[in-house]
């Protein structure tokens, strides 16, 4: 049987507010799809559609190729894990994992031999008989997640599991979740509003906006070939530029002279906006450079980049820009010229 | 700041003074054989003895009525947390109007008076549901509605320490009905909340006289108001003895209490 998820025209309202809007995707056995969004944009709501907390209005859900919508949590087969700390706490970490199989009238040796296989694959053999007060933030959370594995679910759905650990152990448990999820090759569906979370984890990013899908794709394609100005906008850095066409391939920054071509767009004339990452401006010093040229407002060492703010000469702009090689070399105060590599661009009218 | 000391001090002492000053009166009539006229500093330590409540503890009246007002306390705690506990478990998972809708019928109690509870209760029952009036148990349901105020609160509070949406929603996902979910989950996890609920539910019953007296049942507070005209000293020593066990028990709540708090 294929274990895959797969949302069909999902709709959900509260009350006046519309939830999902035909909320429609599909997540095949051992794929990993992150729902992006800002906070309310529907994606804890299709999760919880999913699971059984709440009943959709329209549309369906099916696990491994059939409807549940009409099942209750209980009988639908899925493992989850939550966003709040979700062990119960009066059970021990074995007692936590055994729960679910104790539902399931497993018998006691099968029991204690999938608790131990449970306990190696989230690496914390030695803390069975703790009780979850007595373990890390990021340790309850591996326990939740073997505990959902427990019942050998046909899905896997992860509520922005890792929203409550610090920054460090955040990473390290999300590689842990990726590596247990790839092991076993269960179809999962996370939840987070960490874009940084979600490119790094996921096989497919949807990205979310009012209920609605704005994108399913790679995260290397969410983030360099935005579908739309939301997603660029929302996944990554962008700077957000003013811009006025005066041709159908030409445009210019409001408040400046100089012209830029436009590869591709359908926009003939009028007022737009430019989107582009800071990555993809290029920073030279001003003596040699043509085009736009700045002063550098602000700077910021970020490590493997730095990125530097630089005051458009002559417009109001301010634009951010990310270059590993170049940035270090100037400073604040310092007259710079800037080129857009407006292939990467994206221009809108929004 | 020292004035606050000395008012709280003053306070406490006022209280103790109305408190113990009639609770030692009250056991030394009950464990004293002199009268008072005949009390003295010179005797103030002899002839105490027991035995006014070994000759209640014997007398089948006693035994029957302690018996019921025990079982009856036993059955209003359980039916207490038979109902409350799913109950309050669902408004918390529902909106809050339904909590609110909760917390305000289960202080109604205290502006009902009992005798207006077991008017409406009997005018209700007497044709209808016969068994309740005639029955001792139909008392249960209207303990359990005296007791509300206290018994809610306990629960209540011990509802709002735990995330009880998330771990509902854990064990549901594991399969779990929501049966299992609230006897093996929500219920272990408010051990104390239940513990004192449960206790402050029995004290009520040991101690609660007007439905009772007006439903005519025999339970324990009837059966010392009737006793005392043939052992004055014994019913005294009875009422000292439910005094100490009420105290026992709302101490212990009390301790389950700060359990739940930490």
């Amino acid at each position: 049987m294929n274990r895959n998820i797969e949302f069909r025209d999902v709709a959900k309202s509260f009350g006046a507010v519309r939830a999902l809007v035909n909320f429609a995707i599909r997540v095949d056995e051992g794929e990993l799809v992150t729902l992006l969004g800002p906070s309310g944009c529907g994606k804890s709501t299709a999760l919880r559609v999913a699971a059984g907390f709440e009943v959709c209005d329209s549309g369906d859900v099916l696990i491994g190729g059939t409807s549940v919508v009409a099942l209750p949590a209980s009988k639908r087969g899925i493992g989850m894990v939550f966003q709040n700390y979700s062990l119960f706490p009066h059970l021990t970490v074995h007692e936590n994992l055994e729960f679910g199989m104790k539902v399931r009238k497993m018998s006691r040796s099968q029991r204690t031999a999938r608790v131990g296989e449970l306990l190696d694959l989230v690496r914390l053999a030695g803390l069975a008989e703790r009780y979850p007060h007595q373990i890390s933030g990021g340790q309850q959370q591996r326990v939740a997640l073997a505990r959902a594995l427990a019942i050998e679910p046909q899905v896997l759905l992860l509520d922005e599991p890792l929203s409550a650990l610090d920054a460090t152990v955040r990473v390290e448990v999300r590689e842990e979740i990726r590596r247990i999820q790839r092991t076993s090759g269960i179809a999962t569906v996370f939840v987070t509003h960490d874009q940084e979370e979600a490119l790094a984890i996921s096989d497919r990013i949807c990205v979310m906006c009012d209920g609605r899908v704005e994108q399913i794709a790679t995260p290397h394609v969410v983030y360099r070939s935005p579908a739309t100005p939301f997603v660029a906008r929302f996944v990554g850095k962008v700077n957000d530029l003013a811009v006025e066409m005066t041709a159908s391939s030409r445009v210019r920054l409001r408040g400046h002279a100089l012209e830029f071509s436009v590869p591709q767009s359908e926009m003939q004339s009028g007022e737009a906006r430019l989107l582009i990452r800071p990555e993809d401006i290029r920073v030279t010093s001003s003596a040699g450079g043509e085009g736009l040229q700045g002063r550098v407002d602000g700077l910021q060492f970020g490590g493997a980049t730095t990125s530097l703010d630089v005051a458009i000469a002559g417009t109001n702009h301010v634009v951010r820009v990310s270059d590993s090689t170049r940035a270090m070399q100037f400073g604040i105060g310092d007259t710079v010229s800037l080129a857009f590599d407006m292939e990467r661009a994206l221009l809108t009218r929004e | 700041m020292k004035i606050s000391r000395l008012s709280a001090w003053f306070t406490i002492g006022i209280v103790a003074v109305f408190y113990v000053v009639p609770m030692l009166a009250m056991t030394r009539f009950a464990f004293q054989r002199i009268p008072v006229i005949k009390l003295s500093w010179g005797n103030v330590f002899q002839k105490w003895t027991i035995q006014p409540i070994i000759d209640s503890f014997g007398s089948p009246d006693f035994q029957r009525a302690a018996s019921l007002s025990i079982t009856l306390a036993i059955a209003t705690a359980l039916t207490t947390i038979a109902l409350l506990l799913p109950t309050m478990t669902f408004a918390h998972l529902g909106s809050p109007r339904t909590r609110r809708f909760i917390e305000i019928s289960a202080v109604l109690p205290f502006v009902v008076p009992a005798i207006a509870l077991v008017v409406g209760f009997a005018g209700a029952f007497r044709d209808t549901l016969p068994i309740l009036i005639r029955s001792s148990f139909g008392l249960v349901p209207l303990y359990v509605i005296t007791a509300l105020p206290f018994t809610h609160r306990t629960l209540e509070n011990g509802l709002a320490a735990l995330d009880i949406r998330t771990l509902v929603n854990a064990s549901r996902s594991l399969g779990a009905s929501w049966w299992r979910t609230i006897a093996f989950v929500i219920a272990p996890n408010m051990r104390a909340s239940i513990a004192t609920a449960s206790f402050l539910a029995f004290t009520v019953v040991l101690g609660e006289f007007t439905i009772a007296s007006l439903l005519l049942k025999n339970t324990l507070p009837l059966y010392l108001s009737y006793a005392q005209g043939s052992n004055p000293q014994g019913t005294f020593g009875l009422g000292i003895v439910l005094v100490v066990i009420s105290t026992v028990f709302v101490a212990m709540s009390n301790r389950f209490g700060k359990k739940v708090r930490s």
